[in-house]
């Protein structure tokens, strides 16, 4: 290479630099690249693990005598609860998907996630949430009813305090980051891989992140509804959970573990893909049955929503139906002992060098198998009648969660420095940080299981002395202080490898994934060009790689018109298909979440005047997002020299949004179905469920208010399939009328609801009718709104014959608020009255 | 529960020990496979021969042991738990004691001699006791770790648990489901007298009343 | 109406099938069990345990066909067809297919000797 091309290959890469890299000083915080966001999302998490951390050595200090009142019970029952609420939904979920969102696209050979504004508004959706709930503690009014906040206890009368309010509110907060992560995850797995890397060649972590995402799209939206109806029986009086009335608390905890379990699973599988891929690095070895692994982790996915009762097997169901149940829990066993063999067999048939990465994943062997084992025990049900909710339960629980997540995710950590920091950890210092870690973890929790053996429950203060727990009890103390040591050992470490580390060469460990073929440490934009990809382990295959992204050979070379450009691919061949352009740097998300984090504290403090302002504010935000999109001017304009073959994304009629639209409408879908199942739930088995005799809402209006909107939606449908075709004549009045007409079956809904006898705070049944037409309003008026600001931007020309993209995506709202309005006429009013006839 | 005093506790420590054997002992052989097959440097062997390698292990390891041991964990598992359950007996009634919980209390309720106590049962060793649990507020869980499982007490509906003390004595029961500040004190004891002793408690009591 | 046994809607579709099972099966024993409890004297020989297990027989075969269907089509297939990505697809299912007959007809083997309602 002469020194004209390398000066011409410095000035581009520069240009890259200026186009995807974030705005200096404070505009940092506009950020929206996947690098700054996913360490933004890991040091967060890692913040909120050293709190819960300090949470958990209070309990172990208050614990460790009996007969002590160190704490005292009430701040004792809101360290646990807080400890368990930091541990899973500030720490654990968020931390993975930060890794997720790091790696993903460097693995999948892309510059960024498919969605890097909402990745920019979950980080700050987490960080308000996890601050307002954070500010409980301070307060000393945190959450004291345990962390998965069972009904009565977290109600009204017998938690009067605003403790369990931070909860349920900042919880949902949070949630919202989890969600837009999972939808992300999911559209830029399947959407933007780079150009020929169909399934069978997607690097194996990708496999464990795909399903997690899924997993989050479908598991996290029934707790978003259980806090929903909890907040909304807490702060208005709504009856979903009191027994009299014709609630139930149990559907609490359905609603609640529906959600935890899969959330167990959720942490788990990205920590496996991270054991999946160091494993075949280390061993110098393909992962061997890479489709058992992917069969294993498909299985997972699905068999975890169908163990969520195994939580409730003394809450005295049916023995068969806890029977299903339990074998639903051992069937997981199977998926599980597929790839622990699969794992054996890569290192039986690779040489092993062995690192300290190893090391960490050698202790998540012994710890989570161990888990694993006592957790099929726990599954028998006879003997969950036993231990369940004694210290036994503890101890398999921080086996399974610290076993499955964090040691394959420090393995992560020291196997991925190099890359962050183009330095090597420190061997010596790394090992003593395990061997401290490994033996007090296990000096703690091994002793725990004899614990609850002998009779000690979960949840308490404080015990007598001479039952036999008083050595235990001790012991595990101070294996926790010494594993509290480990984990100082291993920050310093890593604080210090910065400063201190041996320089890393290119790709250090021999690793045969994508994300080293990146200049180390990381820039902005990933991929100085965009490679085919032919093989499963390209690093193995094309070491040359290396060189030849970095001289620009390859795609997308040359920045275009100073739009951030990523290629999409078709989600089963990994073909190209389209240009996606993505938005730049944005103040936009991190404005929305302030304001969402405005009404999240106005709820709190109950100013509910402010809170409505300020999602009406949130709204509009968000309308202004969803504005500079497509060929909006700040977007990418139609211009005469667009790319054709391939051509950009918003100029096709299947693009990352019309995938974003669809996997969030699964996930607004799972509510939607939860709210039935609440229904039904409520209806069969809560002991005094009652019906009003006549029903409380007028039916001709609201059937004729439905038949408006199968107008509204056909007349939509008419305009996007001739759109479709290229037609765009009278595009903006048809899409005008779509609106008026839908404004009308809007107003007439309200209207049966304003003059509906409905007594949500008397009956549940009533109750849980009110909360469905809640959300049938809501979906109708957003799609009356988006609709009309469509017809807005057909006159202003950024939706048209050329640019037909957006009314698609639209067109799957509006069909799914058709066939939610039809579903909720005949669950909530026409089956209950053939019932009653 | 590892000295257990009645039939229910009696098939859980079994339950226990079985598993707690045959665990460790896959713990123990998985551990040291993983740690042979990193310290293992194999020969370089044909793909065929190595595929057959990989499938074995995964079937074996992945599908055999997992399969066979739920198959015998279930085997003697469900049958167990079907006898813990309320079923009709065979000969002779069980004992029928109310009990319903309150923060942070028991209320002790026997229906046939309309004697009611606080935090503490008195019952004949040797008969099946029903309790017919609920609770007058939040939920809590009804546990005498020597006698046998937990069931928990929901406000609005009854539970029904059998138990039984084989011998004469005094448990310790404590209520295990976390149900606010006082959790940790809400505790009880079951007395269990032989059938002549619980005569005379009865009939001491009907004379207190 | 039945997908290509190449399509990747297979590598779910087993799974959603045994969801759906296991709902139907939890679900129809809770609602058998609140409008039409079987007697308990009955034991184990209750229509609800029959009606439940002759189902999961029947939703077993039907996944076991899917799975021989998949299993076989890449060897059925013409040689330009069976390229790695269909045969990564089509096994790959037939496996999901199989783990989920296998999963579904579990779960209703309990009914075989537990009475339904206690």
């Amino acid at each position: 290479m002469n020194n004209l091309s390398e000066q011409a290959n410095r000035e581009r890469e520069a240009q890259l630099e200026h186009v995807w890299g974030n705005l200096p000083g404070w505009g940092a915080l506009a950020a929206v690249n996947h690098t700054s966001i996913g360490f933004r999302f890991m040091a967060t998490g890692m913040a909120f693990f050293l709190i819960g951390g300090v949470l958990a050595m209070l309990i172990r200090t208050q614990l460790a005598l009996p007969e002590q009142d160190i704490i005292g019970a009430s701040l004792y029952n809101q360290i646990f609860t807080m400890h368990g609420t930091v541990m899973m939904f500030l720490f654990a979920i968020p931390v993975l998907e930060g890794v997720a969102m790091y790696l993903v696209p460097k693995m999948i050979g892309t510059r960024d996630l498919a969605f890097p504004r909402l990745s920019a508004l979950g980080y700050y959706c987490y960080l308000f949430g996890g601050v307002i709930i954070l500010s409980s503690l301070v307060l000393e009014v945190a959450p004291d009813a345990g962390w998965f906040m069972y009904t009565p206890l977290s109600s009204n009368t017998y938690s009067p305090g605003p403790g369990s309010d931070f909860w349920l509110l900042g919880i949902t907060f949070v949630e919202i980051s989890a969600i837009s992560a999972g939808v992300e995850l999911v559209v830029s797995i399947l959407r933007t891989r780079a150009n020929g890397m169909s399934l069978n060649k997607m690097p194996i972590f990708c496999w464990y992140i795909l399903a997690m995402a899924l997993m989050i799209v479908f598991g996290f939206p029934p707790l978003i509804l259980g806090s929903v109806l909890l907040e909304l029986e807490r702060a208005a009086g709504f009856v979903f959970f009191e027994i009299s009335g014709g609630g139930d608390p149990l559907l609490w905890q359905h609603l609640f573990w529906m959600f935890g379990h899969p959330e167990v699973y959720i942490i788990f599988l990205p920590a496996a893909g991270i054991v999946s891929t160091l494993i075949p690095v280390f061993a110098r070895h393909p992962l061997v049955g890479y489709r058992w692994v992917v069969l294993g982790i498909i299985t997972m996915g699905f068999i975890s929503f169908g163990l969520w009762v195994h939580h409730m097997f003394t809450v005295g169901i049916p023995q068969l139906a806890q029977a299903f149940f339990s074998i639903a829990s051992m069937l997981v066993a199977i998926p599980t002992a597929i790839q622990i063999f699969a794992w054996l067999a890569t290192l039986w048939q690779g040489k092993v060098v062995f690192h300290l990465p190893m090391l960490w994943i050698a202790g998540f062997l012994i710890v989570f198998v161990c888990g694993g084992l006592t957790g099929v025990m726990l599954a028998l049900v006879p003997f969950n009648w036993q231990v369940h909710d004694t210290h036994f339960v503890v101890a398999h629980m921080h086996y399974v969660l610290v076993g499955g997540m964090l040691f394959p995710l420090i393995a992560g950590f020291y196997y991925w420095l190099p890359h962050v920091s183009g330095r090597m950890p420190s061997d010596k210092m790394g090992r003593w940080g395990f061997w401290l870690f490994f033996g007090g973890f296990n000096i703690t929790f091994l002793l725990m299981h004899l614990t609850g053996l002998l009779g000690m429950p979960r949840r308490v203060y404080t015990y007598e002395a001479g039952l036999g727990w008083d050595w235990l009890n001790l012991v595990s103390s101070i294996g926790g202080f010494i594993m509290a040591i480990g984990v100082a050992v291993i920050i310093v470490d890593i604080v210090l490898h910065f400063r201190f580390g041996r320089r890393a060469e290119q790709n250090p460990w021999g690793a045969d994934t994508l994300e080293w073929a990146i200049p180390m440490p990381v820039n902005a934009y990933n991929f100085s060009s965009m490679p085919d990809i032919t093989t499963r382990h390209p690093m193995w295959e094309r070491p040359e790689l290396v060189e030849s992204i970095a001289a620009g050979e390859h795609d997308l070379a040359e920045v275009q018109n100073l739009r951030r450009d990523i290629y999409g691919s078709d989600a089963v061949t990994g073909k190209v298909r389209e240009v996606i352009h993505l938005p730049t740097n944005s103040w936009l998300p991190l404005l929305t979440a302030a304001v969402l984090a405005v009404v999240c504290v106005s709820l709190l403090v109950k100013v509910y005047l402010i809170a409505l302002v300020a999602a009406v504010v949130a709204l509009l935000l968000v309308l202004r997002w969803g504005w500079e999109n497509g060929a909006h001017p700040r977007a990418a304009p139609v211009r005469a020299d667009d790319p054709v073959d391939p051509p950009l994304h918003s100029r096709t009629c299947d693009g990352p949004g019309l995938w974003g639209m669809v996997i969030s409408l699964m996930a607004n879908g799972t509510l939607y179905v939860s709210l039935l199942f609440g229904w039904f739930y409520l209806w069969t088995a809560a002991p005094q469920w009652s019906t009003p005799e006549t029903s409380p809402l007028a039916l001709i209006p609201l059937a004729v208010s439905g038949a408006l909107l199968a107008l509204a939606v056909s007349i939509y449908r008419i305009a996007v399939s001739r759109l479709r075709k290229g037609n765009d004549g009278s595009l903006s009045l048809q899409l005008w009328a779509v609106s008026a007409i839908g404004l009308t079956h809007w107003c007439l809904l309200g209207w049966v609801l304003k003059t509906s006898s409905l007594q949500p705070t008397e009956l549940a049944h009533d109750a849980v009718l009110a909360v469905a037409l809640y959300y049938l309003l809501l979906h109708s008026g957003l799609a009356v709104i988006f609709t009309a600001l469509q017809a807005l931007r057909v006159k202003l020309g950024y939706v048209g014959a050329r640019v037909p993209y957006e009314p698609i995506v639209i067109q799957a709202f509006w069909v799914y608020t058709l066939g939610v309005f039809w579903l909720s006429f005949a669950m909530f009013l026409l089956l209950p009255m053939a019932w009653g006839a | 529960m590892l000295s257990p005093a009645g039939p229910n506790a009696l098939s859980a420590a079994w339950l226990w020990w079985g598993m707690f054997g045959w665990f460790t002992l896959v713990l123990v052989v998985v551990i040291a496979l993983w740690l042979y097959a990193i310290r293992r440097a194999p020969e370089p062997v044909s793909k065929a021969r190595a595929r057959q390698v990989q499938n074995r292990w995964i079937l074996w390891g992945g599908l055999v042991l997992p399969i066979t041991s739920m198959a015998v964990i279930l085997a003697f598992g469900v049958p167990a738990g079907h006898r813990m359950l309320p079923l009709p007996l065979a000969e002779g009634k069980a004992l029928r004691i109310n009990v319903t919980a309150h923060q942070w209390w028991w209320e002790v309720h026997y229906p046939d001699s309309d004697i009611t106590l606080k935090d503490e049962l008195h019952v004949p060793a040797g008969v099946p006791l029903d309790l017919h649990l609920t609770s007058a507020d939040v939920i809590h869980s009804f546990w005498v770790p020597r006698l046998g499982g937990k069931l928990d007490m929901l406000p609005g509906r009854t539970n029904v648990l059998r138990l039984q003390a084989d011998e004469p004595g005094t448990y310790r029961g404590q209520c295990a489901e976390f149900c606010g500040t006082q959790h940790a004190h809400m505790k009880f004891t079951i007395t269990a007298y032989s059938p002549e002793d619980y005569q005379t408690w009865l009939r001491q009591e009907a004379g207190n009343e | 109406m039945k997908p290509s046994p190449f399509h990747p809607v297979n590598l779910v579709l087993g799974l959603i099938i045994w969801a759906l099972w296991f709902v139907l099966l939890y679900g129809g024993l809770s609602v058998g069990c609140a409008f039409v409890p079987p007697d308990t004297e009955a034991g184990a020989w209750t229509w609800i345990n029959a009606a439940s297990l002759i189902a999961a027989l029947i939703v077993s075969s039907y996944l076991l066909v899917c799975a021989y269907g998949c299993w076989k089509a890449p060897s059925l297939a013409q040689a330009t067809d069976a390229e790695p990505l269909k045969a990564f697809i089509s096994k790959t299912s037939a496996a999901v297919y199989l783990v989920s007959a296998f999963a579904s007809m579990m779960l209703a083997l309990p009914g075989a000797i537990l009475p339904p309602c206690i």
